[in-house]
């Protein structure tokens, strides 16, 4: 019977996972810690865009993928989210925050001073070759500054506020489960701020860095200045049900503050994201700074670049376009033909 | 009574994948949808085991509405062994170990991609349609919040003015698939890209139709017995594709949406689009005995 004979579906897609995986060998413990280890920038960058916090499951996501990207985060998000929210940290304060790098392009130097930190801002990129010749590239040894810098520091809008060159927004006393959480809602604009924020902490990283890239160059009305890129760790404070707090553990943020002279004033643009970021968080406060009254279907309006930097979504659709189309396509012809037949018919 | 007598115990799995919560969150949606037909409902959509814009709307109703006693069939492009279709069906079986089947008579819940079966469903039939883009304005109105407004407000001026520059330009309307359709007499929807031949089939249809957008994370519905008019004028009344007179290669079926096969020696053949359908009418011609269900098409004319 020729119809049920092309009923290879079942074990086409079998097959065809088999040949992905085929390649990757076996996953084993070894090669996730190993990867945990070694990736610590791309496990953060992929923490982030799956708003998830577990270096084992984001390196076990990308040893399962084979550091297929768009992938791995789906493979994170779908776990993420049958998880339970089992209870809601204290809020994040900047000033509370275990910082390891904070820089400042606005002032030569700040209140808490200039913290280089971890950079290879300043590396000469030069390949190195002399691994594959059997030269391991083993690091120097880090020499610990005299005075160690504090390691809570205030923000820079801080200071801009007390001297009147800035307007903080008003802080945000949401608390707990009333805090809006893009992950359990539909988002509609004009958006929530929370749900904003939430939005680019895991956006994709190279969405965001392509319409903030835009917005620097010239599509945007206002030029970023970077008040603050900060790297830090958070630490986790949660209340047990019996009513103790306590720490459930620190997490890598990035956060960085740009401003903009509007009139006589400062406007301020803020993103923040889990791991260590900077071109995410720079590209994605910038978006946040322009966002304030662009134009409807500009690259810089909220409701544009959230819906477009999604990128378990935007990747999903791109490759939505293998699947077959072809009654849409007969359906198209369809009209077409019937047009042409019409246009040839002697005008009555 | 102790408190572990009344828990479960722990699995790694929600059963039908997705938390309570969730399944929650959706049947107040689309009881909202039901009540309001064709308006588009926002809802949180979770992401799934698939890539957006692979069905993960239509993926959310189904495991929202299964139960182990669900016969559950899936097509895509009107096929059961499509590579996705089987992928969803594996899916939806493995986490609610709910039945599947092919015959568009046998299933309670049919999940599918651009098509509507051609036989006939019934009142306890749910039908849930995949849907890549809900907003049936996004052609003149690409803005959501925008399009949500005009929505509210009724305003459908562009639209129809779009149709009439398809007409002024071709002579026609050159809408493919995904026709507009206004639904019980209020919301514009979208059908989803089914073709126009399937469009009727919702008209006043004894089945229910859940409608999600899983990446846009909207979804609407058709309740049992509610009117759904394409937007025609008076003048120039609504066509399907010319379908009606092809007769598929295989199974000898006439009269029902087919896929056209380019051949190597010139023009086309045809296959019914309908591979069930298809597969039922090759059994019957080999005098096996085949329940062939009403369809909603005879001899290639829509049956009132």
């Amino acid at each position: 019977m020729a119809y049920v004979a092309t009923r290879g579906g079942e074990r086409a897609i079998e097959q065809s996972q088999r040949l992905f995986k085929a390649e990757m060998g076996a996953i084993t413990p070894e090669r996730v810690a190993e990867t945990r280890r070694a990736m610590p920038y791309l496990v953060d960058r992929v923490m982030g865009e799956a708003s998830l916090y577990d270096e084992d499951l984001a390196a076990l996501a990308l040893a399962q993928t084979g550091g297929e990207l768009y992938e791995t985060i789906l493979l994170l998000r779908s776990w993420r989210t049958t998880q339970p929210r089992l209870a809601v940290a204290d809020p994040v304060t900047q000033e509370g925050l275990f910082t390891h790098r904070r820089i400042s392009a606005a002032f030569k130097d700040i209140p808490g001073g200039q913290l280089l930190g971890p950079t290879l801002d300043y590396a000469h990129r030069i390949l190195a070759t002399e691994v594959l010749t059997g030269t391991p590239h083993v690091p120097t040894l880090v020499t610990p500054a005299p005075h160690p810098a504090p390691a809570q520091q205030p923000s820079v809008a801080a200071w801009q506020a007390e001297n009147d060159l800035l307007n903080l927004p008003n802080p945000d006393t949401t608390a707990g489960n009333d805090i809006p959480d893009v992950t359990r809602e539909p988002l509609l604009f004009p958006a929530k701020r929370a749900h904003t924020l939430q939005s680019l902490a895991r956006a994709e990283t190279g969405g965001v860095l392509a319409l903030g890239y835009a917005a620097q160059r010239g599509y945007g009305q206002a030029h970023p200045t970077v008040n603050e890129l900060r790297l830090a760790e958070a630490e986790i404070n949660v209340t047990h049900p019996r009513g103790t707090k306590f720490s459930a553990g620190r997490v890598k943020i990035s956060q960085a503050e740009v401003v903009s002279k509007k009139g006589s004033q400062l406007e301020l643009g803020f993103a923040a994201t889990m791991g260590w970021n900077e071109v995410k968080v720079i590209a994605a406060a910038t978006l946040d700074l322009n966002s304030a009254g662009a134009p409807k279907g500009s690259a810089t309006e909220e409701e544009f670049y959230l819906y477009h930097t999604e990128g378990v979504e935007s990747s999903g659709f791109c490759i939505h376009f293998k699947l077959p189309h072809y009654v849409t396509f007969q359906s198209s012809l369809d009209a077409m033909r019937d047009a042409k037949a019409k246009q040839a018919e002697p005008a009555e | 009574m102790s408190l572990k007598s009344l828990t479960k115990a722990w699995e790694p799995m929600s059963y039908g994948f997705l938390d309570a919560s969730a399944k929650r969150e959706i049947r107040r949606k689309m009881l909202k949808a039901i009540a309001v037909p064709g308006c588009q409902i926002p809802y949180a959509s979770r992401e799934v085991p698939m890539a957006r814009g692979w069905g993960t709307g239509g993926l959310q109703i189904s495991c929202t509405l299964l139960n182990p006693k669900t016969t559950i069939k899936v097509i895509d492009q009107g096929a059961d062994d499509s590579v996705n279709a089987a992928s969803i069906r594996r899916f939806l079986a493995g986490v609610s170990g709910a039945p599947t089947t092919t015959d568009t008579l046998k299933a309670d819940l049919i999940q599918s991609r651009h098509r509507i079966p051609e036989e006939i469903l019934r009142e306890d039939q749910v039908l849930v349609l995949q849907v890549p883009n809900p907003e049936p304005l996004r052609p003149v109105q690409p803005n959501m919040s925008i399009a949500r407004q005009m929505h509210a407000d009724a305003d459908y001026g562009r639209m129809w003015l779009q149709l009439y520059e398809q007409i002024v330009r071709s002579g026609r309307v050159m809408q493919g698939a995904s026709y507009p359709s206004l639904v019980n007499g209020r919301f514009v929807m979208t059908p989803s890209p089914i073709p126009r031949w399937d469009v009727p089939k919702m008209h006043m249809a004894k089945h229910l139709t859940i409608l999600s957008a899983g990446r846009e994370k909207r979804l609407h519905a058709v309740p049992p017995f509610t009117k759904v008019e394409p937007l025609v004028f008076d003048d120039v009344p609504y066509k399907v594709e010319d379908h009606g007179a092809h007769v598929c290669t295989r199974s000898g079926a006439k009269g029902y949406f087919m896929n056209e096969i380019p051949q190597d020696d010139g023009p086309s053949t045809f296959e019914v689009s309908d591979s069930e359908l298809g597969v039922k009418s090759i059994h019957r011609a080999d005098g096996e005995a085949v329940q062939i269900g009403e369809t909603w098409y005879k001899n290639g004319e829509m049956t009132e």
